[in-house]
């Protein structure tokens, strides 16, 4: 009877952790970019955070959706119009499809990844203006898409976690697995549209790619709550360096 | 010498004017104070020996401007995204599509990714 009892337990602790708990279904938030040249700082973009609820004949999935376009003053200089999109259980954020389209400037580019999860593989699709690629990469059995692994670090219980504590995360990117390694650093109360906010001051890099520069030089910055909205970035990439900043927000979960 | 900061208050007055009307005007503000500097260096010498200071004047004017021009669009102009209604029609379409796609999704493979626990414990492994 004592095991029976364990086992329950166990199973419930389980389901209650693998749950999310962060993210809403009609949740929204609005960013604005800015670029950062010699400490003068420049708004070229605004960037969304969606999520809504998607109903299939036999399932309900969360759309997670990004989206970027850059302000009316750019737009006759280099317009940018990119959307992000992943489908994803909305018990467990696991994704199901992913999409991307990209317009910036003349280069447009669509990919669309289909998950096999039995298979551990994606149908991976990819378009350009004059040409198209359908192939079938095989993934690791936790490989996530960008989107979803942005949100899946929003859902994690980072209230355990001790100074220093990392974690990596494998997602697929333009058909290759890359891996973001996660450094949680400190507790930091900012200033935000919000207010002043309690957040978990987080490290982002990439181990097998290049394309954020410096050391603890990509920040995150996640309020210390249930929400954990992301309020603040920074960011260092080749062609200098920039900040994402919370403007909005609305539809939170709790 | 006094030539030598009149050109290159010209260069970084003429860099201003041209940074002030395009949409990284702040960026700007960098060489309006180069050429403020060149300028004033430029007059200084030129009042030493008595050369006519036309050319510095034009320096100030067009750096004036620039100036004008960058702090007019930094306090009156308001950031509003352009035209995003292709966006959202592609949106749309997407998620049409997206349905279309996941249509044949197997829910009870959905409800099974309940197991995972996603932890920040610092042990350096996938969720």
């Amino acid at each position: 009877m004592r095991y029976i009892i364990s086992f329950i337990m166990i199973l419930i602790t389980l389901v209650v952790n693998g749950q999310n708990t962060a993210i809403g279904t009609n949740e929204k938030l609005t960013f604005s970019a800015s670029y950062n040249m010699s400490g003068l700082l420049t708004e070229i973009a605004q960037v969304t955070m969606e999520t809504s609820e998607i109903k299939t004949s036999n399932a309900t999935l969360l759309k997670l959706k990004c989206s970027a376009a850059t302000y009316s003053s750019f737009d006759a200089y280099f317009k940018i119009r990119d959307l992000y999109e992943s489908y994803v259980s909305p018990t467990s954020l696991t994704p199901y499809l992913y999409k991307r389209d990209i317009n910036e400037g003349a280069y447009y580019k669509f990919e669309q990844y289909k998950y096999n999860r039995k298979a551990n593989s994606i149908s991976s699709t990819m378009k350009k203006r004059d040409s198209e690629e359908n192939k079938t990469v095989n993934i690791g059995p936790n490989t996530r898409d960008i989107v979803s692994t942005i949100y899946h670090i929003r859902n994690l219980d980072i209230s355990k976690a001790s100074p220093g504590d990392s974690e990596n995360f494998t997602f697929l990117f333009d058909n290759e697995e890359l891996i973001i390694n996660v450094k949680y650093l400190r507790k930091e109360t900012i200033n935000t549209n919000l207010g002043k906010k309690e957040c978990y001051k987080l490290a982002v890099s990439l181990k097998n790619d290049d394309s954020l520069k410096g050391n603890n030089e990509n920040l995150l910055w996640l309020t210390a709550d249930d929400n954990k909205i992301p309020v603040y970035a920074k960011f260092k990439i080749a062609v200098g360096s920039g900040e994402l900043k919370l403007k909005s927000v609305t539809g939170l979960k709790n | 010498m006094r030539r030598l900061f009149i050109f290159l208050g010209f260069v970084a007055s003429i860099l201003a004017v041209i940074l002030s009307v395009t949409p990284l005007s702040k960026i700007a503000y960098i060489p309006v104070v180069f050429a403020l500097i060149f300028g004033l260096i430029a007059f200084y010498l030129s009042r030493q020996k008595q050369y006519p200071k036309k050319s510095i004047q034009l320096i100030f004017l067009l750096t004036i401007i620039a100036l004008t021009i960058t702090t007019y669009k930094a306090v009156f102009n308001i950031v509003e995204v352009g035209d995003v209604e292709s966006l959202e029609l592609k949106e749309k379409e997407s998620e049409e599509k997206a349905i279309e796609e996941l249509e044949n999704l197997d829910m009870e493979k959905i409800d099974q990714d309940l197991d995972e626990m996603p932890e920040f414990n610092g042990n350096n492994s996938n969720p």
